[in-house]
């Protein structure tokens, strides 16, 4: 099967041609949404942040700026206040891409609904571009792809993960790019994964995320390996944070890492990275979609429905029963492993398969039904 | 004061009649938007619920239940996911009962089977939970100090005298975070006076009057304000009754104003 997406200006690939209604503030969160109802086919986010210079705002900043020039992106339509802070963020997404914008601000709108009127007709202008551009033929080093468990559960690491390694592991001998997240979820497993290193320096960064990550939890007074297990993984048949890891880590197959990046860094040149991101399904897909990931896959034991804003995602069953029982939520199941009827190489190849026919265009169970969650990671406070 | 309010069977009287469609975790939010759009109610959109740990366990779980007793609030249709770690069966124990219905998307079929359910149970709730129009007695009014206010003193002694309740958020990180504070503290109306560097929001379930400072921001979008920055005590107070008793705040009528959870750890 051949690859096909969209040249972006910078070098980089999309296999989605997005518009995308970017708010700065949240009291915009509202409008972006009124857009993207006004305007089908065009996708918003919405986040929680005020536009203040909190501890976070680093973080926050690299995230925001990281989505709007995301590779899948075409255009986007950034709602504003007005304000220093704001241009601070453009500039940052400016480095990266030289994705066109639209800026809408409320203080030369002069009221939310004018600011909504001109957002809406930016953004349909902008749809018709990006209904104009043709795709073409792209190389296999086009794939940045982004691997992704959660509600995981006892067949985590004997079906869907090692299989979605598999699967890893061809795209990344060709030249591909591929991330596993999650600090939490390597915890235990570090010392394997650091065997994998590149260098000895890479394997030291891998070891040394994760004893930063274990440092700011035990800093809260909480045991991380007390915590988790969650008790749906636990219901799921997890015992352990350890057990959770060993499972996890098997996302990435058995490739070389040839880097470590901090949340919502983009990765400099092709391999396998590990990002630094939190477990949490959405501030990590969010990360990702920061860091240029345009192709995830997530691997569920429980199933869930969530998405991301700008990154199609994958979603594998690792268990037959679930896959059977939550349809709308799963596009492949990988718990045949277990039920015996077909192995991991043979699941493996169906994963690869399908994540070339979504960068080819296939719609996700994710994206039909609309699921394209964003949030802002913080690690801080949400007031400080 | 008295104000003409409307009395929830489960939550005393507030001054508007909402059904809240609760997310408890963040992967029901999209889920929630669905059925809240179809019937018309209230819903939002967080981040919250799962890979929370340390003292947001129990913050976040608490904010949860002071939304869904806030007595601006008829009826609440809990969504869940399943496997999260705020339970939304524990959560829902919690939350005026016979009034709320709680949902797991897990168990419901996905996401479809869950949106047809909350959907139909939201219409039931409605119908069996109406709100009844009754006098309001004592007004509680939250005050967001997001900036230095001038006659301020002027206004605690005119509510004072009007024995309207006053509650007070102090903190300077936005307004959104004082909301969140004031929701708790049940306010039914909240009286915003946002930073000069800070457009007016609003929060969902409360309506929120916003007085405009003097700054070029404010000035420039002064038509999002519902009272001008050399707006009397008096006049303050006049909004204040006229909005509890019905009339739509401007945050209202945009519909603008995401919630800030208050957290204080990081997520795992």
């Amino acid at each position: 099967m051949s690859l096909t997406g969209y040249k972006r200006s910078n070098g980089e690939w999309g296999f989605r041609n997005h518009v995308l209604i970017a708010p700065l503030h949240q009291m915009l969160s509202q409008s972006a949404r009124a857009i993207e109802e006004a305007v089908p086919g065009v996708v918003a986010i919405s986040h929680d942040w005020s536009g203040m210079r909190e501890k976070d705002f680093d973080r926050i900043a690299k995230t925001l700026s990281g989505i709007l020039v995301n590779p899948n992106v075409f255009h986007t339509v950034i709602l504003a206040i007005g304000t220093d802070i704001e241009s601070e963020i453009l500039s940052l997404a400016q480095a990266h891409a030289k994705t066109p914008f639209t800026i809408v601000t409320l203080k030369d709108a002069g009221s939310l609904q004018a600011l909504t009127e001109l957002g809406s007709k930016a953004a349909a202008t902008a749809l018709n571009g990006a209904k104009a551009l043709k795709r073409e033929p792209a190389p296999w080093s086009a794939v940045v792809l982004g691997l992704e468990c959660g509600g995981s559960d006892a067949y985590s690491g004997i079906t869907a993960n090692p299989a979605l390694g598999v699967a890893s592991d061809k795209f990344v001998a060709d030249g591909a790019t591929s991330i596993l997240g999650e600090t939490m979820e390597i915890l235990g497993a570090e010392h394997l994964l650091a065997l994998r290193a590149i260098t000895p320096e890479v394997g030291q960064q891998i070891i040394d995320v994760v004893a930063r990550y274990e440092k700011s939890i035990n800093y809260e007074g909480i045991d991380i390996r007390g915590a988790q297990p969650s008790r749906g993984n636990i219901e799921g048949g997890l015992s352990t944070l350890e057990e959770k890891s060993l499972g996890a880590a098997k996302k990435a197959g058995n490739a070389q890492f040839t880097g470590v990046l901090d949340y919502a860094d983009r990765p400099p040149v092709a391999g396998l990275y590990f990002m630094d991101t939190p477990g949490h399904d959405i501030e990590q897909l969010s990360g990702f979609a920061a860091a240029g990931v345009n192709i995830a896959v997530f691997t569920t034991g429980r199933g869930t429905p969530t998405g991301s804003a700008v990154i199609p995602t994958i979603k594998v069953a690792t268990n037959t029963e679930m896959a059977d029982a939550l349809p709308d939520l799963i596009d492949l199941n990988a718990g045949t492993i277990a039920d015996g009827t077909q192995t991991l190489e043979e699941v493996g190849a169906l994963i690869y398969d399908l994540i070339l026919r979504v960068a080819n265009g296939d719609e996700t169970r994710a994206e039909i039904g609309g699921h394209h969650e964003f949030n802002l990671s913080r690690l801080y406070g949400s007031t400080l | 004061m008295k104000i003409q309010g409307i009395k929830h069977a489960d939550r005393g009287v507030g001054v508007r009649d909402h059904q809240l469609i609760l997310p408890s975790v963040v992967c029901s939010t999209h889920v929630s938007r669905r059925i809240a759009t179809e019937v018309g109610a209230i819903t939002f959109a967080h981040q919250n619920g799962c890979g929370i740990i340390g003292i947001d366990v129990s913050g976040i779980d608490n904010f949860f239940i002071d939304l869904a007793n806030h007595p601006n609030v008829n009826s609440v249709v809990v969504t869940a996911l399943g496997c999260e770690t705020i339970q939304g069966n524990e959560l829902n124990d919690k939350i005026a009962q016979d009034s709320t219905h709680y949902l797991v998307i897990q168990e419901s079929g996905g996401v479809e089977g869950t949106v047809a359910s909350g959907v139909a149970h939201a219409r039931e709730l409605s119908a069996k939970f109406p709100g009844t129009v009754a006098d309001l007695d004592l007004l509680t009014v939250g005050l967001d100090l997001s900036r230095d206010v001038a006659n301020l003193a002027e206004i605690r002694a005119l509510f004072a005298k009007e024995n309207i309740s006053l509650v007070e958020a102090t903190q300077r990180s936005g307004s959104a975070a004082n909301f969140s504070s004031l929701m708790s503290q049940k306010a039914h109306v909240i009286l915003s006076f946002p930073d000069e560097n800070q457009p007016p929001t609003g929060f969902p379930l409360i309506p929120v009057i916003s007085i405009a400072g003097s700054g070029a921001l404010h000035q420039a979008i002064i038509s999002e304000f519902d009272l001008a920055s050399s707006a009397s005590a008096a006049e303050i107070l006049d909004c204040v009754i006229a909005i509890a008793n019905g009339k739509k705040s401007k945050s209202e009528l945009s519909n603008n104003g995401e919630i800030v959870a208050p957290r204080s750890v990081r997520s795992v």
